[in-house]
């Protein structure tokens, strides 16, 4: 009992804490890694900093696990709980000022200090770098799924098929434009023009990928039930064959060498992109009206929903930002093929949507993030990896049958709302 | 205040106990194994960290490479790369900048060493995959080097085999339209084989797609066209429906095949209807003499059963990684300028002889080496029929 009670007032010492006062102190301990992580590595008995926090190597050297802990306690825990308790009060007050500026510009400081944080995090080594961009893409493809398996209540299968458009559609825009090769000739443009027609190159391939959703959505929206999933899976495959063949693209050998173009801030402003606007679009009319159509369609008719035009939109949206998704992948692997995105990927992404949360960006987030950290954690084990996910997934659809953090979109205002109560003494 | 100098004291406490036992680093040569040990493929991931470990025994026994004067001990990094593109990048840039290996081993199918060759040349780090047959692979690479012989080589050596031991001139092709092996193998040999009987000689070439397992239709065609041969460059399980039908629809000549044949599965699950057929590949392990003997038969006994060629092609990947280092003559301890040492050495091999025959690389990091034709035995062994040279 006493205990309980320490452990809640120890606890309650940070709930004052804004938004900012943690980023704040995840910029100082990121920084601190920066500057003394390799010496403090060595001296805790570690080659080096470890990776992801220690979960790469917790499974291939089990006796460093303590080494790692303290590292991670040293590095981030300390540091972090010492400098945000100790910011209280200027905290609150930077958060307030921040608070009464316009949304627009509050936003924007939030995102580049998110951006710092990640970055300085990221410099440290080139595999956190390619872990955290392929995360990101991750969320992105989690979030554009569970439009449709959450807030739709609809079960799709062709995202992968989505993603592959999008993947093909950019790297052949790029490869065409920016590199001399053999499928497309010589190269169009000057290979400096890259990093500002990139932003072409990805929203050309979610359009073609939303016009791939058009074909499946115009004769299954017809129908509710299974039905969307069948015709859905059934374009997966048609996309899968279709690539296979068509010799233009190289067929199953897939495209290489697309220029290096996915940068971490590049992917990481599309996925603030992607989650921003997903986020409006589920808090908005239509998403509210989106909502309604899966809770049950002929109510919502009903009540002057068009649920026709409601559905079609929300899964061309969600497909154009698969596509989006599909190009940065394209582009940081710098490599794609019709092989990829197969029933494997479309099997990871479901899991990463309901681990997380169903109608929820926070669940995506959360489930993206956490199964793309339990992949590169669980590695070592080889086969017994493809037994924990999936033992993992039963129990959180046991005791969470909804997903981690279901039902929970992102609302800004209360997120950068400064955490005075009263008593403060600002 | 009292609980807080407590708290600090203990932690300074563990600090300076892990720091005590901090261990000496000693230099060890690193050396990465990128392999498919889960996925599609975990046979040939089997196959490649068996092979693998093998060598490292071999290496301990002598107490590590030794490079110039020094000995070196020597440590693999094993990560398992789901035979996906995207984990087959990111183990690459783990070993790479984390783990700092000096050459990496795989990965072994196309689809990953395609582009996990382009991760280890950005990092100017020496690759070499033993299995992988596309060209792409090593293509404009300088740092990624390979075991095997090229589609483009097998697959005229199998147009002029058929010719020369049959005398016929007309074939038919069968194989795997969404599989990027088949389908590259099977264009390489209608070329092949129109260069020598003329245009309109391959006169069945069907296609299907992958995880297909009723290849009637087609074979039927096959047989209705008159085709003297039958070329079929698939996997060992397709291979074995493939022949199975073939023979039951009423097929009696000659099938042939390539590399993809040869695994030990293949006898297991086609029984009967192999024998007496053909295909090309790296080593034969029926009737192998000297170091591939000893090989195949340390393998045998250590892990139950005869190497397929992905094994005895990681071996004799490792061993060209540690001819390489031990050519550099001298390692500075700088990773960077060591793996320029050892690109350098391993572009320059010359006849290095293999268990899987005898390599040579000049300039590229495709070797020129000896194809073999391998007859399936009236027993289901591969017996060695012939060797055809660059």
């Amino acid at each position: 009992m006493a205990s309980t009670t320490t452990f809640r007032t120890f606890r309650a010492g940070w709930s004052r804490v804004p938004l900012i006062g943690w980023f704040f102190g995840a910029l100082l301990a990121v920084t601190l890694e920066r500057l003394v992580g390799n010496p403090l590595a060595l001296a805790v008995g570690l080659p080096k900093i470890p990776a992801l926090f220690g979960l790469d190597i917790m499974l291939k050297k089990p006796l460093l696990i303590p080494n790692a802990v303290l590292y991670v306690l040293l590095i981030y825990g300390l540091p972090m709980g010492i400098a945000t308790r100790a910011s209280i009060a200027p905290a609150n007050r930077l958060a307030t000022g921040l608070f009464r500026l316009p949304i627009v510009v509050t936003t924007v400081v939030y995102i580049g200090f998110l951006y710092a944080i990640l970055h300085v995090w990221a410099e440290v080594n080139d595999y956190r770098a390619l872990v955290l961009k392929l995360t990101l893409i991750a969320i992105m493809f989690t979030l554009s799924l569970n439009v449709i398996n959450g807030y739709m209540g609809e079960f799709s299968c062709s995202h992968p098929g989505f993603m592959a458009l999008g993947a093909y559609c950019a790297s052949v825009f790029s490869l065409g434009l920016f590199v001399d090769n053999r499928f497309f000739g010589t190269a169009l443009l000057p290979p400096a023009l890259g990093p500002f027609l990139f932003p072409v190159a990805l929203v050309l391939g979610g359009i073609l990928a939303a016009a791939g959703a058009l074909i499946v959505a115009v004769p299954s929206f017809r129908t509710r039930g299974d039905y969307l999933a069948i015709i859905s899976l059934a374009f997966l495959f048609i996309v899968k064959s279709l690539i296979e063949n068509l010799e233009y693209v190289r067929g199953p050998r897939g495209l290489s060498g697309q220029p290096d173009l996915a940068s971490l801030p590049t992917v990481f402003l599309w996925t603030v992109a992607c989650i921003w606007s997903i986020n409006n679009f589920v808090r908005s009319t239509i998403g509210k009206a989106l909502n309604a159509v899966r809770d049950n369609e002929m109510a919502a008719s009903a009540m002057t929903v068009n649920t026709r035009r409601t559905k079609m939109v929300a899964f061309l949206f969600s497909a154009f930002w698969a596509g989006i998704a599909g190009g940065l992948f394209a582009h940081v692997l710098r490599y794609v093929n019709p092989g990829t995105f197969g029933i494997q990927t479309l099997a990871e992404v479901l899991a990463m949507v309901y681990f997380g949360g169903l109608n929820s960006v926070y669940g995506s987030i959360v489930g993206a993030v956490s199964i793309s950290l339990l992949g590169e954690a669980l590695r070592p084990l080889e086969i017994f990896k493809w037994i924990i996910i999936p033992l993992l997934l039963i129990l959180v659809m046991i005791y969470r049958p909804t997903g981690l953090i279901a039902f929970k979109d992102v609302d800004v205002t209360a997120l950068f709302r400064p955490k005075t109560g009263p008593g403060d003494e600002v | 205040m009292r609980k807080g100098s407590l708290f600090g004291v203990c932690v300074l406490v563990v600090i300076m106990a892990f720091s005590l036992t901090g261990r000496a680093q000693a230099e060890t040569i690193k050396i990465g194994i990128n392999a498919e040990l889960t996925g599609d493929i975990p046979k040939v991931g089997e196959g490649t960290k068996f092979a693998a470990q093998m060598w490292l025994e071999d290496v301990k026994a002598a107490g590590g490479i030794t490079v110039g004067k020094k000995k070196y001990p020597v440590e693999l990094v094993l990560e398992d790369n789901e035979s996906k593109a995207e984990s087959a990048v990111k183990v690459a840039t783990k070993m790479i900048t984390e783990d700092g290996v000096l050459v990496m081993v795989g990965p072994q199918a196309s689809k990953q060493a395609v582009p996990a060759g382009g991760i280890a040349n950005n990092y100017k780090t020496p690759m070499i995959t033993a299995w992988s047959t596309n060209p792409d692979t090593t293509k404009d690479r300088p740092y990624v080097f390979r075991a095997c012989f090229l589609d483009p080589f097998q697959g005229p050596v199998l147009a002029n085999f058929i010719t020369s031991e049959f005398k016929f001139t007309k074939a038919a092709v069968l194989y795997d339209v969404a599989s990027d092996y088949p389908k590259g193998l099977a264009e390489f040999f209608k070329q092949a084989w129109e260069k020598l009987h003329g245009k309109g000689s391959v006169v069945a070439y069907e296609s299907f797609t992958t995880k297909d397992t009723d290849f009637s239709s087609q074979l039927t065609k096959i047989i209705n066209s008159g085709a003297q041969v039958l070329f079929t460059p698939q996997y060992y399980n397709e291979v074995a429906l493939i022949v199975q039908q073939a023979h039951q629809l009423g097929w009696k000549k000659p099938i042939v095949g390539s590399d993809s044949w040869g695994s030990a599965e293949l006898v297991n699950l086609c029984g009967k209807d192999c024998y007496g057929d053909f295909f090309s590949t790296h080593y034969a392990a029926a009737g192998a003499k000297g170091a591939t003997k000893a090989f195949i038969d340390r393998y045998k006994a250590k892990y139950g059963y005869v190497p397929d060629d992905v094994a005895a092609l990681t071996w004799d990947s490792m061993n060209l990684a540690q001819t390489a280092i031990q050519n550099t003559g001298g390692l500075t301890g700088d990773l960077k300028k060591d793996r320029e040492k050892v690109r350098t050495a391993m572009s320059q091999i010359k006849k290095f002889n293999g268990i899987t025959g005898e390599m040579t690389f000049s300039g590229s990091g495709d070797p020129s080496k000896c194809a073999v034709i391998v007859k399936i035995s009236d027993k289901g062994e591969f017996a060695f029929y012939k060797s055809v040279c660059p």
